[in-house]
């Protein structure tokens, strides 16, 4: 029987689709899985079941009775609760104060949420201290407290909106087995991911959207994974090759890497060193704790780790947003750390920054003003702009680099997430002199097409003789790319392997701390 | 005579907190909800004219009260209004208020009594509590006050138990922390907000109308003297924390009393000076403190829900 039906649903934001009649059904005991590209419409469908966001046409209906809430309290008091792809829980509160969050009575009773808490820990495994304040807990555990808040008002349906992305792979394993602990007990699972790794371990049916439409829904048993692939990008999929099995996580399936093995075999000179470099926050919280790493001319070293392990804090400092509390940083003999992103820029460094919104361009600012950001001097004469020169170099660069813009005049904001992307990296691998590349999180939203072209550029990057670092919390993205991978943990290097050495295995338990190899 | 002394200056201290304490006490709960009344000295101003008017009208200083209450109230509305629905800039829209009430308040106070007048207005009379009364020192100074003094440190007991034990309060602080985190547990940001604002207004009201028929039983022209930025200040220097606001309260209570006590005491310390203690104190207070408490993380920061 099923639970929650959709019928013809359609939603629209201003002039774009971002729904197209989707009917479907999600049957009691399910574990039901959304795949579908960044931007293929899984989180706008989240939100129309949750209430966030209403739609345009088409009628859902949730345990046969007709379902149109208009705002996630009315989806909560129906039974339908949502882990979001970024958690709602007050950070400075405890675990018991956030559970209690909009269900209790007039006076707070801490005591019934934590016998709730011992029930739910017993039935799925659920446990966590409920005096422990948000803040102080890793992702994985406030991801658990995220699950535990939906499962206490013994829900009909749980949506999980790409759970998946912020753990590492013991967590994702917890998870899918919580998943199919929810299921077991008559209550149905949407579980939205862009992995397929994860789908044939958990998922009873899948359904593939694309553009917005619902390309296909299959039963799982049986199933053949490369034509889900095959309906989730639109293309075939030997051609995409080894990007496309990064971009969904095809575990064991990634085929042997030409480029990497093709390429430079060893690395040249050292163009990056850094020297125990050391970085406390401004609440004097370690994030870096004597962290060395050399990169050299022609190669791409790999960071992988758990996010929130100084990985970003790395970036930051190599980028000149913030200043190491001891240590060096040397490129090609100038040190560089703790110094202007001018300066750092002037030895001969671009960035790709992990926050491609708040720091790597200006959104309201047109393309070309945008690629000539920090050379605005270049097109000036007599103190005035000369925007034409600019309008010109511009589109050149824009066609060197398939950046799809009407014109370059038109607003960054305008833009997609791919073509931002392919816009900074233009701006950053046309710096003279270039001789290092940091790429943090360069393909964070990027659907598959945009990742291919990304990942082309480093490698071009690369095989000019730039040395390449890059950060990443894709450990499949970073065993595609990379000719080294080292793993950071709590601010340290803790293992390193070599191109042709990667395990997944190896490197997760190295992220979380296990072992070092 | 020294004992003498100090009882008045306890009690003149205790007198020039009280204001403070109210305005300081509701305003801390609209800022753990996420909303800077910055009109909360023209709430109060507004409230302690219309306190005194109702109050010199009927000859009940009570229905003073619950006028200049009302009228502070309906201010805090339309803050709320401006500043949670129309999603205004909350710093602009208070200093417009502020403006706005001493404008229309020396304007009605001198089209209705006259510019010099000198009419006593009904006021409180203190209670005078033998058991407080009993205390050395401090003791008369405690007892000889009027019954919304008591009210004040009451309602900073409520509000206390209001943001620790009650699920409301609970709303109040993850609004105004996490408005995005409150909306997806069904929490109405925008309701619990009103309410907040309006809890302020309540209190500024209290607390202005106590400066008109409770304590000076009179009038006068901007006679807050920005009794409410300092409340604002309490509320930053007490870290959003009820009792260490109360106390910065009566920290700017007892220094404005100084101006009574150091004159009494023969020192030779300019009076003016005393008068801009308060004002100094509170500076110093922002700029020494303000990096060690963590001011509520959505404080000022319109709610819109997106995706």
């Amino acid at each position: 029987m099923a639970v929650l039906e959709l019928s013809g649903l359609t939603k629209r934001f201003g002039a774009f689709t971002a729904l197209d009649d989707i009917s479907l059904q999600i049957e009691r005991g399910e574990v039901h899985c959304l795949l579908g590209e960044n931007g293929a419409g899984k989180s706008t469908l989240c939100n129309l079941v949750f209430g966030v966001h209403r739609p345009d046409a088409g009628t859902m209906t949730l345990g046969g009775e007709p379902f149109h809430p208009r705002g996630p309290a009315e989806a909560l008091q129906r039974g339908v609760v949502m882990v979001h792809q970024h958690f709602s829980l007050v950070p400075n509160m405890s675990v018991a104060e956030n559970l209690m969050l909009g269900r209790a009575s007039a006076v707070l009773k801490p005591q019934d949420i934590i016998v709730r808490m011992e029930q739910l820990a017993a039935e799925y495994g659920l446990e966590i201290d409920p005096e422990a304040r948000i803040e102080d807990l890793s992702v994985g555990e406030r991801q658990r407290v995220e699950i535990i808040k939906c499962l206490l008002g013994d829900p009909q349906l749980l949506v999980l909106d790409e759970p998946t992305a912020v753990l590492q792979p013991d967590e994702i394993d917890a998870l899918l087995a919580i998943c199919r602990q929810v299921a077991l007990r008559g209550k149905s699972v949407i579980l939205v991911t862009h992995k397929l790794g994860e789908i044939s371990r958990v998922a009873d049916r899948t359904t593939v959207l694309r553009q917005g439409r619902i390309i296909e829904t299959v039963a799982m048993e049986g199933a053949d994974i490369r034509s889900l692939v095959r309906s989730m990008v639109g293309r075939d999929v030997q051609s995409a090759g080894s990007v496309l099995a990064a971009a969904v996580d095809i575990e064991g399936k990634t085929p042997a890497k030409p480029s990497s093995a093709a390429g430079p075999a060893s690395p040249g000179e050292a163009v990056l060193k850094i020297s125990d470099l050391v970085y406390r926050d401004p609440h004097g919280v370690p994030r870096l704790d004597g962290l060395s790493l050399t990169v050299g001319t022609g190669e791409i070293v790999g960071i992988a780790g758990v996010e929130g392990n100084g990985q970003t804090e790395l970036g930051l400092i190599l980028a000149g947003l913030a200043a190491p509390s001891a240590g060096a940083i040397v490129v090609r003999g100038t040190p560089v750390g703790g110094r202007t992103p001018q300066e750092i820029t002037d030895a001969g460094v671009g960035i790709v920054p992990e926050d491609r919104h708040a720091v790597a361009c200006i959104k309201e600012l047109s393309v070309a003003e945008n690629l000539y950001l920090g050379a605005i001097g270049k097109f000036s004469r007599f103190g005035l702009l000369d925007k034409s020169a600019r309008r010109k170099a511009a589109e050149a660069m824009m066609r060197d680099f398939d950046v799809r813009a009407s014109s370059p005049d038109v607003s960054m904001a305008s833009l997609s997430g791919g073509n931002q992307q392919k816009a900074v990296l233009a701006r950053e691998l046309s710096l003279d002199p270039l001789v290092f590349l940091l790429a943090a999180q360069p393909t964070r939203g990027l659907d598959v097409g945009a990742i291919e072209a990304v990942y082309n550029r480093i490698r071009a990057a690369r095989d000019d003789g730039l040395g390449v670092l890059l950060i990443s919390s894709e450990l499949e993205e970073l065993m595609a790319v990379s000719d080294r991978i080292a793993v950071i943990y709590r601010g340290k290097l803790v293992g390193e392997l070599a191109a042709g050495s990667f395990s997944r295995e190896a490197i997760g338990a190295m992220m979380s701390g296990h072992a070092h190899v | 005579m020294i004992d003498e002394q100090m009882a008045v200056f306890v009690g003149s201290g205790l007198r020039l907190a009280v204001p403070i304490i109210f305005a300081a006490t509701g305003e801390m709960l609209s800022e753990r909800a996420g909303v800077l009344n910055l009109s909360l000295d023209g709430m109060m101003l507004m409230s302690a004219f219309t306190a005194a008017l109702a109050s010199w009208a009927t000859g009940s200083p009570l229905i003073g009260v619950a006028a200049g209450v009302l009228v502070a109230t309906a201010v805090a509305a339309v803050q709320a209004v401006l500043s949670v629905t129309l999603r205004a800039n909350q710093l602009v829209v208070g200093i417009g208020f502020n403006i706005l009430a001493l404008g229309s308040t020396t304007f009605l106070y001198r089209e209705i009594f006259g510019p010099l007048s000198r009419d006593p207005i009904p006021g409180f009379a203190q209670l005078n509590l033998p058991w407080l009364a009993g205390i050395p020192v401090i003791g008369p100074a405690l007892a000889n006050q009027t019954g919304l003094a008591y009210v004040s440190i009451l309602m900073v007991v409520v509000t206390w138990l209001i943001l620790k034990y009650t699920s409301f309060g609970l709303a109040v602080r993850a609004v105004g922390e996490d408005p995005r985190a409150a909306d997806k547990a069904g929490i109405s940001v925008a309701k619990t907000r009103y309410l907040g604002v309006l809890y302020a207004g309540i209190l500024a009201g209290l607390g202005g109308a106590f400066m008109s028929v409770a304590d000076s039983n009179t009038f006068t022209e901007n006679m807050t003297k920005g009794a409410g930025y300092l409340a604002i200040t309490a509320v930053i220097f007490g870290g959003w924390n009820p009792w260490y606001t109360l106390a910065a309260c009566l920290l700017f209570g007892f220094a404005t009393a100084l101006q009574f006590l150091v004159p009494a005491l023969q020192l030779d310390v300019p009076v003016a000076l005393l008068l801009l203690l308060p004002y100094l104190l509170a500076l110093v207070a922002i700029a020494g403190l303000v990096g060690k408490s963590r001011q509520p993380s959505a404080l000022t920061i319109p709610f819109e829900r997106g995706g």
